[in-house]
């Protein structure tokens, strides 16, 4: 008998726990709705991508040396060089270049690699098509600059979370001019500049005296 | 206990009085009522599914439909016109005829249990004796119609989906007649009137849900389960079954299953506010108001500011419950069928067994607080 009340009590602590769970979960999405939306309207607001964003990558034609380093480190040899040995000359000439993006995955190995920094990653993320052969740039198109999307009168650019001031949680109706938390990678560098100017002042004169 | 508004008797005297004979004047009113529910029935569907939207926006933290009418307020007319334009296809190995009955055999008992769902003391298409008793007998029609979708969709995941929900409706059609058995014993009547009347006399405080506390639980509970809304969406839960038995469905014909689902939800909302949270009466009763401002409670103007009083708090109560179930749908995850059918055989029947038996008990100890 006594082991029956037991079992009995047991069973409805148990459910006394459940609907106590059950009450703290609904207090949780009650809390959530009164806090403002994250999302942004996509079409008509986009986010500003990073400086370090992984986007499309760039290929400038002329600084190619064909050298084929982004083939080797590149995971799955993807570009596509074409060149001719030019006997006259010595050195190779670049016909064609192309790099398919419906293959590649973006790591950045190539852009790392190029001697010559011809290769280069863009904030273009916009690569949708109806075929996925028009996804193969060859150099004209990879030779294309992105539009920014911050000179976009259609798009209303929105900063991301680590671009906004201190405090803000909502890139929506940000007062104008105002800046990211902490301090800008320019200044800094501005400052440590000035810091190395005025600790060998004696240096750089001659430094300067030297060049010229 | 004042009568309230009576619609029907003054329509039925204006037109007796303009020379129509009796039973023709009640023969016009007949339609009116009916038609209104329709379109109230049919209205909820727009109103739940944009609320649906907005609220699990709002729980996610998204902005919901936007563009489509005012607030994205007709996105549901939007979706309806799709589906009416869309292809209706039948497989080709179904049965057409009970792939076609399926979905109005789930709508069609769901509309007409707006029969006895009052907005006030005369404010209901029928005040039928056996009241809440066809609620609960309409609503078990539907597991039928739901099974014959399932089964004649010839398809394993439509027809694993029409078994469960058939399993489910019917073990919870079960605590939940149990629940609302408790609620009629103490009101002395199957009548929604006689219900909500009995309930409506202390304001707040005589609501069903202080009295039977376990009773609303347990009947929310089989109420979410029997309109298949999470976390008991089983039937259709597309990670295991596509859509369940809506699988085969496209056009209209799946639309009915939605318009059936939102009307269900909107009925189950309706009838937990009429059995268990006063119906159309107010926080604090409507005669006490009258009394204190020295009005008389059969003046006209009185009368309409009741009435409308009266729907207005009957909505009220039942969309808070719809907006209690969308935010129970983001809150709790969806059970498994076993622990469904464990829920609902081993804990909530002997729990409305028990709160039944309790219910007598008091009933007999405590006449004046259980309606003896």
């Amino acid at each position: 008998m006594l082991n029956f009340l037991k079992q009995v009590g047991d069973y409805a602590k148990e459910t006394a726990q459940a609907a106590k769970f059950i009450g703290q979960g609904l207090s949780v999405t009650f809390d959530h709705m009164k806090r403002r939306p994250v999302t942004v309207q996509y079409p008509y607001e986009k986010v500003i991508p990073s400086e370090r964003y992984r986007g499309r990558i760039h290929f400038e034609f002329d600084k190619c040396i064909a050298c084929e380093v982004c083939v080797r480190v590149c995971p799955i040899n993807l570009p596509v060089v074409d060149w001719e040995f030019n006997r006259e000359t010595k050195k190779k000439t670049l016909n064609h270049y192309s790099i398919d993006f419906g293959v590649c995955i973006f790591c950045g190995n190539c852009v790392e690699y190029c001697p010559t920094n011809c290769l280069s990653m863009t904030e273009e993320y916009e690569l949708a098509s109806y075929d996925r052969h028009n996804l193969n740039y060859d150099n004209v198109a990879l030779g294309r600059l992105p539009y920014k999307v911050t000179e976009d009168p259609m798009v209303a650019p929105m900063r991301e979370f680590a671009y906004l001031p201190k405090g803000a949680m909502d890139p929506h109706d940000l007062p104008k001019g105002t800046q990211r938390a902490g301090r800008l990678p320019k200044d800094i560098l501005a400052e440590i500049e000035a810091e190395e100017a005025k600790k060998t002042p004696a240096n750089a004169a001659a430094e300067e005296k030297s060049s010229s | 206990m004042t009568p309230g508004i009576d619609l029907q008797g003054t329509f039925v005297r204006a037109l007796t009085d303009l020379g129509l004979p009796a039973g023709a004047a009640k023969t016009v009113w007949i339609p009116l009522p009916m038609v209104l529910m329709l379109i109230v029935a049919t209205v909820s569907i727009f109103i739940c599914v944009w609320l649906e939207r907005k609220i699990s926006a709002a729980a996610q933290q998204r902005i919901g439909p936007e563009y489509v009418g005012p607030l994205g307020a007709l996105q549901a007319v939007a979706d309806g016109v799709k589906l009416i334009f869309k292809a209706d296809i039948t497989p080709a190995k179904a049965d057409p005829w009970l792939f076609i009955i399926g979905p109005a055999i789930v709508v069609i008992p769901v509309f007409l249990s707006f029969l006895i769902v009052p907005f006030g003391q005369n404010l209901v298409i029928t005040d039928l004796g056996i009241g809440i008793f066809l609620w609960i007998a309409l609503s078990s029609i539907t597991p039928i119609g739901l099974l014959m979708a399932g089964y004649s969709s010839n398809n394993k995941y439509s027809l694993l989906g029409g078994l469960r929900a058939a399993a489910q409706s019917i073990s919870y059609e079960i605590p939940l007649a149990l629940a609302v058995l408790a609620v009629v014993m103490m009101s002395n009547g199957l009548s929604t009137i006689d219900i909500v009347n009995q309930q409506s006399q202390y304001g707040i405080l005589g609501w069903n849900i202080w009295r039977q506390p376990v009773g609303f639980v347990i009947f929310w509970i089989s109420a979410l389960a029997e309109c298949e809304r999470l976390p008991f969406d089983l039937p259709e839960a597309e990670e295991e079954l596509v859509a369940g038995y809506q699988t085969e469905y496209t056009g209209m014909k799946f639309g009915l299953f939605y318009v059936g689902s939102y009307v269900n939800l909107m009925l189950s909302a309706l009838i937990v506010s009429v059995l268990y949270l006063g119906g159309w009466s107010f926080p604090v009763p409507v005669e006490s108001i009258t009394a204190l401002l020295g009005i008389s409670e059969t003046a006209p103007v009185v009368q309409i500011v009741a009435a409308s009083l009266g729907i207005v708090m009957t909505m009220l109560k039942a969309y808070l419950l719809v907006f209690l179930t969308i935010l129970l749908r983001w809150t709790v995850p969806r059970v498994r069928i076993d622990q469904l059918l464990d829920l609902g055989w081993k804990f909530l029947l002997p729990i409305a067994l028990v709160n039944l038996l309790v219910t007598a008990g008091l009933k007999l100890t405590l006449p004046g607080f259980f309606g003896g």
